[in-house]
């Protein structure tokens, strides 16, 4: 006994001791950002190997002085710290050639002097087959003039691409994607040190043909390439506001200074936070660990009832936070070529059988709202057009006696054996053989009269909050069953489901076929909205996983590949024009039912001021104009 | 002896080709497309013709147009590569390429596994020296008050789900006492003078989920040695040996825990060949890169080539293990002869 209590005692003396290294170490003026998705730790530009969102955020951080990016509501502008110069032609074959001027003085982390090579290099590397060798997703090859060529082997550079004078650099846009509102995205090149990515084995040229890469084999940069995605310290060469002096594998942990060498963003700001850690935070015990001091920066909390949460650890003193709209939301999403879902009364009358306001209130818990139209409230454009949204397009505002007369109206008036119809039984109404196809629930009459009935299977993912709603709400809801309407829930996995949206025959034959009407999904836009293809009507490109909702309109189509391919840039009126038509087409035709808009908050420490977010203006981006409150 | 042991590692090549298959082939009935997944980020800068060329490009570069028989040859490297046309597969010292993080599963390995051996050596060592004195104090005082009260403890410890332990011992030690930090492996932002500081500060951060380990194991272990010292008390010889005036420890550890140890060896080799392996729940919940978040990743990002080279890799443990525990039956109990 006297020997376990000596043991006890050891116990109780060790945890004294380790009590004192458990001490808080945040200090003011680091922030130590908390992420809800691990570091990957895969660093190359843009999204050349992975797409991991904290990798990306490390890789912005750490990389900037793009010729053009977008500011705080998400419009392209060109980064004037950058670019000293930037002129367009379009040529007559109608490719576009952009040349840009860089200013002089820029240098990377390490002093070395940032010259148009270091902006020309990526575009070519981009258009070698090497990139794809070493399995980077690169696509420069179809952008830019000469590029498949260089790809092929049948040139020997890129003619579309070319290096000008030491600060000075051109590059040609293919035709076929010319005019492109968002053509500013062709020139958002930015710098990368070849030395460091590819190695000392090769080298940038422009013989008077077109730039090319002289050396380059997978041989020659793999090993390099390997080393510069993965590697962090002093000595990995960057230019953005932050060095990644340190990246912990072992406790994913990784650690930034501010780069002395910066010159500012496209508003000549840099930053002054002296050091950012990031680490991970656990969905489960976030909260804790922002008690204990495990991180003091919470990013986009997008849960109600952990905003709430968060509100109370606000209350409790040394957080602020700043909230912002989602651009995007989720939606009921319909199949249009087949079953109930294919009429256009039936996605209305499942509209106006939802409560949506109460829906987005209770999912979000007070921290969301309902749109009305494929956009979120954080687009640039929406916040253009907002008064213009309010007015003109369609609420569908919770109204079952309106869904009923809307049914009746488009002949939904039958009982299964073609009698008329009675309260308690599924509408039924009479279709062409066409329009019934091979749908499970039709039922023939013995006078050969097909009967659809109002039964709409709807695909559900698992473990989903949003679909236990739905199902309480809407599937299960008295009014749906008083009007009428059947609705069954079919809950899988998210891959099953997307196997179904998708109809992967590659998967199973079982997926080609038409089965499910309704998917509840969600959608978020980026500042470029391209809804292009979108709405096609080739077959091959259906088949090919375009136009996922089997919709099938010549004006949805038509609008929104004018809206991107048939306006130049300078052009915003005839864009916003083309925007506001597409938007309210597509609340009339109704593809989709956006059930909820999120309101985000980001936590900060209270010593952190002018800290500014939204939806298009992230961390990386905000830090910069943040400061420490003295 | 040397037969026998020859003859088990034929025994475990044949079985480890044939869960090799297995374990491919169920992988591969689950319906997805890793070229689609792998594309689908781009679809939007793409146009619809570049897409389909790259995605049958890239089906044709993962080797997915294949028969399932011709993939499985190829990954355990009995079959060309696709791109270099060399055998580079399982066999070869290959375990694949990991289409989440895009890297060799050697490298992704790297990290979480050392974290893990780190942590379930300090949780494996913790519990066997905890238990195994336990097991055998109760067993010697059977029936007493620290006895009983040892039963409810372990019997709670036992049933209560390990997420619970984890959430309660989080709750007290993190947060209300402050004693352990809550989640990592280390000091966000700490620059350390040396390698003592890094260890002390790793060592700190992982003392809690060791204790919600080595707490949440402390039932079963303390129990079965508990019953077995029970049962080696009870025979014949452990009365002889009283009988000749022997001394109460020598009558318990020479003549009985000797005895009992023979059941008792196969749960403990168990739970050292356990140190390779993470725990999904522990990890998450305390934040550490190992094995267990590693595989759960994995799964849940349909990264098969990773999933699988971890689960080959626990079926050569498993199979090592029980070779080893066999013969160490044999050089536990000399009765136990194992050359047949």
């Amino acid at each position: 006994m006297k020997k376990l209590i000596s043991l006890l005692l050891a116990i109780a003396m060790v945890l004294s001791m380790t009590a004192a290294f458990a001490e808080n170490t945040a200090e003011k003026g680091t922030v130590i950002y908390g992420s809800s998705t691990e570091i990957g730790g895969d660093f190359a530009p843009g999204a050349w190997w992975t797409n991991n969102a904290t990798d990306k955020m490390i890789r912005d951080m750490t990389n900037d002085y793009f010729v053009t990016t977008t500011n705080q509501g998400g419009q392209y502008v060109i980064n004037e710290t950058v670019c000293g110069g930037l002129s367009s032609v379009v040529n007559p074959d109608g490719s576009k050639t952009f040349t840009v001027k860089i200013n002089e003085g820029l240098t990377y982390n390490n002093g070395e002097a940032i010259t148009a090579k270091d902006f020309v290099w990526p575009m070519v590397f981009a258009c070698s087959p090497v990139a794809t060798e070493v399995g980077a997703k690169l696509t420069g090859y179809l952008t830019y003039v000469g590029g498949q060529d260089y790809y092929d082997g049948a040139a020997a550079a890129v003619s579309g691409v070319r290096l000008i004078d030491e600060y000075t650099y051109s590059v040609t846009i293919v035709a076929d994607k010319i005019p492109y509102f968002f053509d500013m995205a062709y020139v958002a090149d930015h710098p990368f040190s070849i030395k460091y990515w590819l190695g000392d084995a090769v080298e940038l040229k422009d013989d008077g043909e077109g730039a090319y890469i002289a050396g380059l084999t997978k041989e020659a940069v793999e090993a390099q390439l390997e080393f510069a995605r993965f590697h962090a310290g002093e000595d990995r060469v960057s230019a953005g506001p932050y060095n990644l002096v340190e990246y912990d594998k072992a406790a994913l942990q990784a650690t930034f200074v501010i780069n002395e060498n910066y010159a500012g963003n496209f508003e000549g700001q840099k930053p002054s936070i002296e050091k950012v850690v990031i680490v991970k935070a656990e969905d489960a015990t976030w909260a804790d660990q922002i008690k204990t001091g495990a991180f003091n920066f919470y990013d986009t909390i997008t849960d109600g009832s952990q905003i709430n949460t968060a509100l109370d650890i606000i209350e409790a003193g040394g957080f602020e936070y700043v909230e912002f709209n989602r651009a995007g939301y989720g939606m009921l999403n319909f199949q249009c070529d087949f079953g109930p879902t294919q009429f256009e009364a039936v996605r209305h009358a499942v509209a106006l059988l939802l409560d949506r306001n109460e829906f987005a209130n209770t999912f979000c818990q007070g921290w969301g709202g309902v749109v009305n139209g494929p956009y979120g409230t954080g687009l640039w454009q929406a916040q253009e057009a907002e008064e213009w949204l309010e007015n003109t397009l369609n609420s569908y505002a919770y109204d079952p006696e309106l869904a009923v007369e809307t049914l009746v109206a488009d002949g939904w008036i039958y009982n299964a054996d073609g009698s008329e119809w009675t309260e308690g039984n599924v509408r039924h109404k009479k279709v062409t053989a066409v329009e019934a196809g091979d749908y499970v629930h039709n039922v023939t009459l013995a006078d050969g009269t097909i009967l659809m009935p109002l039964i709409i299977e709807w695909s559900s993912s698992e473990n989903n909050s949003v679909s236990e709603l739905l199902n309480v709400m809407l599937a299960q809801g008295e009014q749906t069953k008083a009007a009428g309407v059947q609705i069954n829930q079919n809950v899988m996995t998210f891959t099953e489901l997307l196997n179904y949206y998708y109809r992967d025959g590659s998967q199973g034959d079982k997926y080609l076929v038409p089965t499910y009407g309704m998917f509840n999904l969600a959608t978020n836009f980026t500042p470029a909205y391209d809804m292009s293809y979108e709405w096609t009507q080739d077959p091959d490109m259906v088949a090919q996983g375009y136009n996922l909702n089997r919709l099938y309109n010549d004006s949805l189509d038509a609008l929104t590949m004018n809206m991107v391919y048939g306006v130049d840039s300078t052009d915003p009126t005839t864009y916003m024009a083309y925007w506001k038509a597409y938007i309210m087409l597509w609340n009339d035709i109704l593809p989709q039912i956006p059930l909820y808009s999120n309101v985000y908050i980001t936590l900060y420490p209270d010593w952190l001021e002018g800290y500014e977010q939204d939806s298009f203006w992230d961390f990386n981006q905000a830090i910069l104009y943040a400061t420490v409150a003295e | 002896m040397g037969k026998y042991i020859a003859k088990r590692i034929g025994y475990m090549a044949l079985v480890f080709l044939i869960v090799s298959f297995l374990m491919y082939s169920l992988y591969n009935l689950i319906p997805s497309d890793p070229a689609r997944a792998e594309l689908e980020a781009m679809k939007s800068t793409l146009k619809p013709a570049e897409y389909e060329q790259m995605y049958q490009d890239l089906r044709e570069r993962m080797g997915l147009n294949d028969h399932l028989v011709i993939r499985y040859a190829r990954w355990m490297g009995l079959y060309p590569d696709v791109q270099d046309q060399g055998f580079n597969g399982l066999l070869q010292g290959n375990f694949g390429y990991s289409n989440f993080f895009k890297q060799d599963v050697i490298k992704v390995i790297e990290a979480p596994m050392s974290n893990t051996i780190f942590i379930n050596i300090f949780s494996t060592i913790a519990a066997l020296s905890i238990t195994i004195p336990l097991g055998i104090y109760c067993a010697v005082h059977k029936g007493k008050k620290i006895d009983s009260g040892v039963q409810v403890v372990t019997m709670v410890g036992y049933s209560m789900p390990i997420y619970i332990i984890a959430l309660i011992f989080m709750f007290f030690f993190c947060v209300f006492w402050r004693i352990f930090p809550i989640s990592g492996t280390k000091t966000a932002g700490a620059i350390y003078a040396n390698g003592w500081e890094e260890f002390v500060d790793m060592f700190k951060h992982i003392c809690l989920p060791v204790i919600v380990m080595t707490f949440a194991s402390l039932g079963g272990m303390t129990r079965y040695v508990r019953s077995s010292m029970i049962d080696a008390l009870s025979m014949d010889y452990i009365r002889t040996a009283r009988a000749k005036g022997l001394k109460e420890k020598v009558v318990i550890y020479s003549h009985a825990w000797r005895n009992a140890l023979l059941p008792v060896i196969t749960s403990i080799i168990g739970w050292f060949l356990s140190i390779f392996s993470g725990s999904v729940i522990i990890e998450n919940t305390f934040s550490l890169n190992g094995m267990g978040k590693l595989y759960w990743t994995g799964l849940n990002n349909l990264d098969y080539e990773l999933v699988l080279a971890i689960q080959m890799f626990y079926t050569v443990i498993s199979l090592m293990g029980s070779l080893l525990m066999d013969i160490s039956y044999g050089l536990v109990d000399p009765r136990v002869r194992v050359d047949k």
